[in-house]
């Protein structure tokens, strides 16, 4: 948390860093070369992080969908109600 | 039946309220995604995949207790009294209460199939929460395939008062029943004893989803009054 | 008191009356347990399950299925020509008129039931355990809790434009409870397990049966009311 601001550049860095880790952790080869104690790692590093974030995708697309019907309906009689 | 004609004048009031407690809500959402993703320790026995409870309980608490409750309350009220205000608050509960069940319903087997090594388990909250969702399911179909409208009403009160009834003894029922069969599960963690941060997050979702769940429902309970005062309306020129 | 009754039991007459003389709706749900029968003779394999084992589940779901097919033509008959309008009519309090129609769909069911002993008996040469008056006891407490919500349900599906194909939706998730400790205490009970072991579950079938008999007495008029 008391990290400085990240300048552009090393936003890029990390960002090259996290895709690189993303191709290792993808690579069966390279994990099954791992020992037990890296095996739990890759477990709970590899697959949940898009368990996460498809569950938190979930969460608002489904309540954007909920606003935006609700939206588009309440509209549609706001129009009929005006119209006399 | 009694009717009560909404006043145009309350729009006002609908707007303020629900855009308030959604703001609120929408407020509360983002400092609950800061503090999932860059701030809650990471729990040590799931890992990673256990932030998906801040999500998973706010939803299940809106979407199982609240909204039903409402749905269940507004519905007695509607049949007893005959206020259709009660009906709107009804229908919009459980709209509501649909959307968040389904969240429940999604977001807990990608957790469960990182800590109990499947999507689907026939967990008794797991069943309970697909149970309900069905019974929302019922409410809106019997709603909906009714050509008058009024019938439709007291149909869908009907099912919300009959499904909070047995809901209870649906949760007891396949709870006993789990006792009865034990579960082949992969891996059960031991319930974790929350630590001051987690439950601080926890509680920021739960006020998140709570907030705004309760400024969602009041838009959709205006987009119901409008409904009736555009159906009042169809009524007095056809009888004109 | 007396008044109540005669009311309740002219409304379960009528109907058993209609049904004696139709013969409609217990032909087709005798018709539906025999093939159901034929038909899991087939999908299950006898050398790999034996029918004993799962003869309390194949039970109860036979008696739920034939008795929603029973149950969603209740008020078919009198919808048909405004014939409920007249019944509606009639001075009896609706909850009478509701408990009469329980009670002739709750004789209809327990002949229902009795075939599927029958015919399953029959099929998979299953013995109904050493005591049978417990466990005909115990179908038709679950049968009566079945029958409450389902009649109640019956008339809300025939007020629909969806009709019968939507009382399994709304009836099913609410029946749970009586197929979870029903088929666990006729299960049991075929094992020649003892009373006291089932005791629990069949209190709990009856509960429900109660329950969904006075909630249904209350709701009732909310449904038919026109």
């Amino acid at each position: 948390m008391s990290a400085p601001p990240l300048g552009p550049r090393l936003g890029g860095r990390i960002l090259g860093a996290v895709l690189a880790g993303a191709l290792i952790l993808a690579s069966p080869r390279i994990s099954f070369a791992q020992v037990a104690a890296n095996e739990l790692a890759r477990q709970t590093l590899g697959l949940p992080y898009w368990h996460v974030f498809i569950a938190y995708a979930v969460v608002w697309l489904l309540i954007a969908g909920w606003v935006i019907s609700i939206a588009r309906r309440l509209s549609e009689i706001e129009k009929r109600l005006g119209k006399d | 039946m009694k009717s009560h004609v909404a006043t145009e004048a309350a729009g006002g009031g609908i707007r303020w309220l629900g855009g308030g407690m959604s703001m609120l809500g929408l407020a509360l959402m983002i400092l609950l995604h800061w503090e999932v993703f860059f701030w809650v320790n990471t729990e040590s026995t799931m890992g990673v995949v256990q932030r998906i409870f801040y999500v998973h309980v706010p939803a299940a608490w809106v979407g199982v207790y609240l909204a039903f409750g409402i749905v269940a309350l507004c519905s007695a009220v509607y049949l007893w009294l005959g206020d259709e205000r009660a009906d709107m608050a009804a229908v919009a509960a459980a709209e509501g209460g649909m959307v968040f069940t389904t969240i429940v319903l999604l977001t807990g087997p990608l957790w469960g199939k990182i800590a109990w090594g499947t999507y689907w388990t026939w967990d008794p909250r797991l069943t309970s929460t697909l149970l309900l969702w069905f019974i929302y399911l019922g409410y809106f179909i019997v709603r909906g395939s009714t050509d008058n409208s009024e019938r439709g009403r007291r149909f869908s009160a009907v099912v919300g008062i009959v499904g909070a009834l047995d809901l209870p003894l649906i949760h007891l029922s396949v709870t006993w029943f789990r006792s009865l069969h034990p579960q082949p599960v992969v891996l059960k963690p031991e319930k974790p004893t929350l630590d001051p941060d987690m439950l601080m997050t926890l509680m920021t979702g739960l006020l998140a989803f709570t907030a705004l769940f309760l400024g969602l429902i009041v838009f959709r309970y205006g987009l119901e009054r409008s409904r009736w005062n555009l159906e009042l309306r169809t009524r007095r020129t056809g009888a004109a | 008191m007396k008044l109540y009754l005669a009311q309740l039991w002219a409304v379960a007459w009528k109907d058993l009356m209609v049904e004696c003389r139709s013969r409609e709706r217990v032909g087709a749900m005798a018709g539906f347990t025999v093939l159901v029968g034929v038909l899991f003779n087939y999908a299950i394999d006898p050398t790999l399950v034996r029918p004993e084992d799962i003869a309390s589940g194949l039970v109860w779901l036979t008696i739920v299925f034939a008795g929603t097919l029973g149950l969603g033509r209740t008020f078919e008959l009198e919808a048909q020509d405004g014939a409920f309008q007249g019944v509606l009519m009639t001075p009896a309090p609706r909850d009478a008129l509701f408990l009469g129609k329980v009670l002739s769909n709750y004789v209809i069911l327990l002949v229902v039931v009795f075939i599927v002993l029958g015919v399953f008996g029959l099929f998979f040469s299953l013995d109904w355990g050493s005591s049978p008056a417990t466990l005909v006891g115990a179908l038709a407490l679950g049968a009566l809790g079945f029958v409450a919500v389902g009649t109640l349900f019956s008339a809300v599906s025939s007020g629909t434009a969806m009709g019968g194909a939507l009382l399994p939706i709304i009836l099913f998730p609410l029946l749970v409870p009586v197929v979870i400790y029903g088929t666990s205490a006729t299960g049991q009970l075929l094992a020649d397990r003892p009373f006291a072991e089932v005791d629990g579950q069949i209190r709990i079938l009856g509960a429900f049966a109660l329950v969904a008999l006075a909630v249904g007495a209350v709701l009732f008029r909310y449904v038919v009311e026109e």
